[in-house]
């Protein structure tokens, strides 16, 4: 085992004297996770993720203004603000300030009220119904350039329901109040209600397969960028296998009558360690320094056993493809360029920038052969799904296949070109 | 009675891959202990690839090679307990320090507690780095590294330390440093196998050379029988030219 601590704490020595090195290892990642969890977390607030601020212009001091501004005031998902300029309001939406805002047109109550009546008398008459061809009374939205499609769709539906609603309690009581003349009753007894009732029949957000949790914008990047700088691990790792070929203490490691496996373990369990710190490091910002900047608090679950040991197989798998590189390639800029292309592109087909079930058909067919995806896989698994060290043991056997057959690679290659001399 | 050889080699022959003409071809020779063996040749003659067949680094296509009584070919834990090796190039890790170097290496050739501890001021002092002991390898001068390549490859006091051109492109001084201590060690028991293309240091530090050229054995022996064999060479400079011709060895 000496030769085995020997090499692990030269590594480790060597990486730390590599500042340079180390600052991409750390700092690289470091940066992705704060600037796409911060980027995500905008654009989950613009398509709806988080409570819509909204500015509301009552000109209509009427039912339908007050009405809608009970409304909205009950719902958690909307910022509600009472503005009095529509000109202001519209200008404040536009610059951002607002995500959307209404605009309720003066004398708004009276026309619904006098259209209303009309309505039900020419329904309760036994005159033909004819339409007096302006039935509209407009409530205007106004919405932020940048909202998303659906947002709108979600807002828009919100205001015509509780519209609905104000109409529907105005309708009633025009209706009642008809009904009591009818019945010879003062009409004045018949009861407007104040809000909109709340509806019997409701639609409840469940979770699918029993799990309660939902990946927010940390959930979501911390694994992913973790694991895009772990497996950044390759380039120095290849970078110093190639500096040992070349610089020719290689020869004397082979020279050496230390046990090889010694020597291999070593290397391999030194880099992966920093691929553990790198994902710790990752965790670390995501629970305590990205919450100050305004996104949720990353939550690792209760399975801190299984998320280590998934660290440590994807660790695992960076190192073998690290291995495999700095065998394969023959100077530190060819292992620079293949890495990071490989890495880049793995990335992508694994779902690190875009959602697997976003891509093209072929393509998420593809994204089965990336090993950044049975390691994101895993980690959604154990953070958004609540699942545990079972759930994620095809992620886990995956990865130490994919480090297990990339190791014996690059110790075939290695074996065979140098007994060779290439 | 002839002395036993430490290192006998028979028949040895290889060839790189893609290459027509054999790196090594037939090549045999004999070492005994104590020897300062020297293998000289011009470039390309296959110096470096003898030595690293020797060590272990490669596998050759024929031939035998026993090492101390035993096939080194095929008991390679047992050959690289006995050996060490100082490599053309600076085989140390730069950003560490010589220390560093030294205890990483002298734990993978089994020292370890008070032995490697005894061991590394030794062999600092050995190439006069005693004082430069905290300085990252990299920031040392062409002659201090060789030095300090040295003092790896006999920290573990070998019974055959393999030197593959130890001096090339030093001053003076520590070429004259390293020479001194090369004839200490082999005074002291350590039996030399060493390649240079400086004539001077050879025949200042070899009892017995082989000259090879493309691969082949083209003359060996001691340095004065073999200039007394070619009496028209004055040196072992003019006998090298003579036997390996003046056509340029890229």
């Amino acid at each position: 085992m000496r030769s085995f601590l020997a090499t692990f704490c030269k590594d480790l020595l060597v990486l730390w004297r590599d500042r340079a090195g180390l600052a991409v290892l750390f700092l690289m990642p470091l940066a992705l996770v704060i600037v796409v969890s911060l980027v995500q977390n905008n654009i989950m607030q613009l398509t709806g993720d988080s409570a819509t601020r909204m500015i509301l212009v009552d000109q209509d001091k009427g039912l339908v203004g007050q009405g809608l501004i009970r409304y909205l005031s009950e719902r958690d998902e909307i910022n509600l603000e009472i503005g009095t300029d529509a000109e202001a309001a519209r200008s404040a939406v536009a610059a951002g300030d607002y995500q959307c805002g209404l605009i309720i047109p003066s004398r708004t109550s009276e026309q619904l009220v006098i259209r209303l009546q009309q309505q039900t008398e020419a329904e309760w008459s036994d005159s033909p119904k004819v339409s007096d061809g302006n039935t509209d009374l407009p409530v205007e939205i106004v919405f932020d350039g940048t909202i998303q499609g659906l947002l709108r769709f979600a807002m828009t539906t919100t205001i015509r329901y509780a519209l609905f609603g104000l109409e529907t309690i105005q309708r009633e009581h025009i209706t009642m109040q008809m009904v009591f003349a009818e019945l010879n009753m003062p009409k004045e007894q018949a009861i407007l209600r104040e809000t909109v009732p709340d509806p019997l029949l409701v639609v409840t957000e469940g979770a699918a397969a029993g799990q309660p949790l939902r990946p927010n914008s940390v959930q979501q990047n911390v694994p992913a960028w973790s694991l895009f700088g772990m497996f950044f691990i390759a380039v120095p790792l290849a970078g110093a296998l190639i500096r040992e070929r070349q610089e020719g203490t290689l020869k004397r490691l082979i020279c050496a009558p230390a046990p090889a496996w010694q020597v291999l373990v070593g290397k391999t369990l030194a880099y992966s360690l920093i691929g553990l710190l790198q994902f710790g490091l990752m965790i670390l910002v995501g629970r305590y320094l990205l919450p100050h900047l305004g996104t949720p608090v990353f939550d690792v679950g209760d399975q801190p056993l299984a998320v280590f040991v998934l660290a440590l197989a994807a660790s695992l798998a960076a190192t073998g493809f690290g291995m495999l590189l700095g065998v394969l390639v023959r100077s530190y800029d060819q292992a620079s360029m293949a890495g990071a292309v490989a890495i880049v592109i793995a990335a992508a087909l694994g779902g690190i920038m875009v959602p697997v079930f976003a891509m093209p058909g072929p393509l998420q067919t593809l994204s089965r052969i990336s090993p950044l995806n049975w390691g994101l896989d895993g980690f959604y698994e154990l953070f958004v799904r609540g699942g545990g060290l079972g759930d994620i043991s095809s992620n886990l056997v995956a990865l130490l296949a994919f480090f297990g057959v990339t190791l014996l690679a690059a110790i075939s290659i290695f074996s065979f070109r140098s007994r060779y001399g290439q | 009675m002839a002395e036993q050889a430490l290192i006998q080699v028979e028949n040895l022959r290889f060839s790189y891959p893609g290459r027509e003409v054999p790196a090594v071809d037939n090549l045999s020779l004999q070492v005994t202990a104590r020897d300062f063996f020297g293998l000289l040749g011009p470039n390309g003659a296959g110096k470096t690839t003898t030595i690293s067949i020797l060590c272990s680094l490669l596998k050759p296509a024929a031939g035998e090679v026993i090492i101390d009584g035993f096939d080194a070919l095929r008991n390679k834990t047992h050959l690289r307990r006995l050996i060490g090796l100082v490599p053309q190039e600076i085989a140390l890790y730069s950003s560490l320090n010589v220390i560093e170097n030294l205890k990483y290496f002298g734990r993978l050739y089994g020292l370890s507690g008070s032995e490697l501890k005894l061991r590394i001021p030794h062999c600092l002092e050995l190439v006069g780095l005693q004082d430069r002991v905290s300085q990252p390898v990299a920031t040392f001068s062409g002659g201090m590294k060789r030095r300090a390549n040295l003092a790896v490859g006999v920290l573990h006091n070998p019974r055959i330390l393999f030197l593959d051109e130890p001096t090339v492109g030093i001053d003076a001084q520590s070429r004259n440093l390293i020479l001194e201590n090369l004839k200490k060690l082999n005074a002291d028991g350590m039996t030399m196998v060493y390649t240079s293309h400086y004539m001077e240091e050879v025949a200042q530090l070899c009892n017995r050379l082989q000259i090879i050229d493309r691969g082949e054995a083209i003359a060996e022996g001691a340095p004065q029988g073999l200039l007394g064999e070619h009496s028209d060479c004055p040196d072992l400079e003019a006998l090298f030219l003579k036997l390996t011709g003046r056509q340029l060895r890229d």
